[in-house]
């Protein structure tokens, strides 16, 4: 892994090779903070542990509308951008873009097939994939060059689940499916990685974003184009994004979001979840700018968390999420026991529905990310 | 008279201030000893991985440390501390432990020796003669062992001089469980090799940081097959073993695999039970 770049000029969207991804700076001191927070949560019970400049009670959440105009959904087409550059010198028969959930490999492959003129093969069904059956392979060999946007949505983790996956990367690996381009979730590489062996094929992925960068990025899209709003941190009271006179100075704090980004481990999609979600204005209306409330006051999970919900969160990460059908057909307990452990991770916060699936909630994935590498098992790589 | 004389030599002057000493630091020695030890099972039982077997580590070496330290105070305090003294105790106690307490001692000393050789220490999963379990307790006579019956079995410590220890984790996380399938002798190997490795790929419970191995054994009555894989945690060796026997029974049979027919008087190869668990599944 290379060393970070601190550059302000920094772009934006860059596309790397999976070996040249590194997490952005104080991404270590951000997970001895998680533990030590986890530790003290769990001796002492769940306390405020910092102090706040602004209490949560002078603030309220922004109105839909207000909030979608300052915090519109990602547009990934840069990164689609990004990513054609990477791939025009490509001859691989096939090219993997992953990026950690939420952080938008589906739509990036999308826009750049779309771009392209380049089909998209579509994913097969639950019910193919747990007969085993191939017959979604066959659509990519209609195409001299094929897209496939949710490698996680070609599989299940069972002995019939995994057989058309691998019949697929076999032949598209060997060149026989002409050539093609695979988005990918992270945990779901990682997996496929470890039972097939994806080696022999170039991996691509975003490069983590500093806090200049997250920076950059949130005020560009409140601001659109314009001057952004004044947003301030709860936790220390200072200003978040770059005013004129700041930029001016190039002494922009960035103190919160490089904490914000090393907690996401630099993924844009994790971080803009956090941007939405914590973004509050005062209850006094005479009062003018914006809040965002401690970054890393999220759902926690606690450290004596059972088996049965760890093989929970670890299935929905492999499977890039998943319905509760199909959960309890990867686990190995009753579908009956599966449900219940989804509920209560739902109960809690750590679990959501998000394209119709269950998934590990966006503010949630650190933590859960944490514990599962503390526990020894199977992570991303990034 | 002289003999008197020779005794009173031997040992201080034992006045208040000496009993008092002596009673504070036994007393602190047994409060430190307790806290101590149920301190560190009590964090080692909350950690998982590599962490929570260092921390069961360190229960026996705190415990001897402790011991050490209180011997090195009260020994000086009650003998004159010089070598025809320390050779005089020595060769009493020697004799006295020769004739009435030789297993006791013996013990107590394994003990010892396992604090700092460490054949087994807590969260390791052991086998002791006929005894398989996980070692819940390292004490200064025994280890204590609880085994997948829910039966705690204390073990001398002296079994360490003459008796093999199996230790299947030996203070890490990678545990080797063996999962067996019993095969007619028709059927196509490459294909159930495959399958049998598939099935272990797909287990939730696998740990990818160790290889399976699938070994397949040809038998008189049909074809002995083992997967030999590794799981997350020691502790779900046997779930894993379970989850790999009933998937790989569900595989075997929907591909028309016929189990072998064993004969009544058949002895099942057993060897490959020490060490680690073993199904005994027919698939």
């Amino acid at each position: 892994m290379d060393e970070p770049s601190s550059s302000a000029d920094t772009p934006l969207w860059k596309v790397v090779e999976l070996d040249q991804f590194h997490t952005p700076e104080k991404t270590q001191a951000s997970q001895w903070r998680r533990s030590l927070r986890s530790v003290s949560s769990w001796l002492g019970g769940k306390s405020d542990a910092e102090h706040q400049v602004k209490g949560e009670s002078e603030l309220r959440r922004l109105p839909e509308v207000r909030l979608a105009h300052l915090v519109p959904p990602i547009d990934w087409a840069p990164a689609a951008s990004a990513l054609a550059l990477e791939l025009d010198g490509q001859d691989a028969p096939v090219t993997f873009f992953i990026t950690t959930p939420y952080s938008g490999h589906v739509a990036v492959v999308r826009q750049w097939a779309e771009k392209h003129n380049i089909a998209c093969v579509p994913t097969p069904s639950l019910s193919e994939l747990a007969a085993g059956g191939t017959e979604w392979v066959e659509q990519c060999a209609h195409h001299r060059e094929w897209a496939v946007p949710a490698l996680e949505r070609c599989f299940l983790r069972h002995t019939q689940g995994i057989q058309g996956i691998r019949e697929f990367l076999e032949r598209a690996l060997s060149g026989r499916l002409g050539k093609g381009v695979i988005g990918c979730d992270s945990w779901t590489y990682a997996f496929l990685q470890r039972v097939m062996g994806l080696d022999g094929a170039p991996a691509f992925t975003l490069q983590s974003m500093e806090g200049e960068q997250l920076s950059r990025y949130f005020a560009m899209i409140a601001g659109h184009g314009g001057q952004p709003p004044a947003v301030y941190s709860t936790r220390s009271g200072r200003q978040l994004l770059p005013d004129a006179e700041t930029k001016r100075n190039e002494k922009a704090p960035y103190k919160e979001l490089q904490r914000l980004a090393a907690h996401c481990r630099g993924h844009i999609g994790l971080a803009w979840h956090y941007w939405r979600e914590r973004l509050r204005e005062p209850t006094e209306s005479e009062e003018e700018g914006l809040w965002m409330v401690d970054a890393l006051a999220e759902a926690e999970l606690a450290a004596d968390t059972g088996d049965i919900a760890t093989l929970v969160l670890h299935a929905l990460l492999i499977h890039g999420g998943l319905d509760d059908h199909s959960l309890g057909e990867v686990l190995p307990f009753s579908h009956h026991e599966a449900l219940n452990a989804r509920l209560a991770l739902q109960r809690k916060g750590i679990v959501s529905s998000y394209e119709g699936r269950w998934q590990v909630a966006p503010l949630s994935y650190a933590n859960v990310r944490q514990l599962l590498e503390s526990r020894n098992y199977l992570v991303d790589p990034l | 008279m002289e003999e008197e004389q020779k005794y009173e030599r031997l040992f201080n002057d034992i006045d208040s201030q000496a009993l008092i000493t002596l009673g504070i630091v036994l007393l602190s020695a047994i409060v430190l000893i307790i806290v101590s030890q149920r301190l560190l099972n009590w964090v080692g039982n909350r950690m998982h991985g590599q962490v929570r077997f260092r921390i069961f580590a360190m229960v026996p070496m705190t415990r001897l440390l402790i011991l050490i330290t209180a011997l090195a105070i009260i020994v000086p305090t009650i003998i004159e501390p010089s070598l025809r003294n320390m050779v005089t105790v020595m060769g009493a106690l020697g004799l006295a432990i020769g004739f009435a307490m030789k297993d006791y001692v013996s013990s107590l000393i394994a003990g010892v020796v396992s604090a700092v050789e460490l054949p087994y220490r807590p969260g390791d999963w052991v086998q002791i003669e006929d005894t398989y379990g996980e070692v819940k307790h390292v004490g200064l006579r025994t280890v204590d062992i609880q085994t997948p019956d829910d039966d705690l079995v204390y073990v001398p410590h002296l079994k360490l001089w003459d008796h093999a220890v199996y230790n299947a984790n030996n203070g890490g996380t990678s545990l080797q469980c063996v999962a067996s399938f019993y095969l007619h002798p028709e059927h196509e190997a490459g294909w159930v090799r495959k399958a049998l490795r598939d099935v272990a790929l797909t287990s939730a419970y696998l740990t990818f940081d160790k290889p399976i191995v699938v070994v397949a054994e040809e038998k008189p009555w049909g074809t002995h097959y083992r997967i030999r894989a590794y799981p997350v945690d020691p502790r779900q060796q046997f779930l894993f073993i379970t989850d790999l026997t009933l998937r790989g029974k569900q595989v075997l049979s929907a591909s028309g695999v016929p189990s072998a027919m064993l004969p009544p008087d058949a002895a099942l190869d057993t060897r490959n039970a020490v060490g680690s668990a073993s199904s005994r599944g027919v698939g």
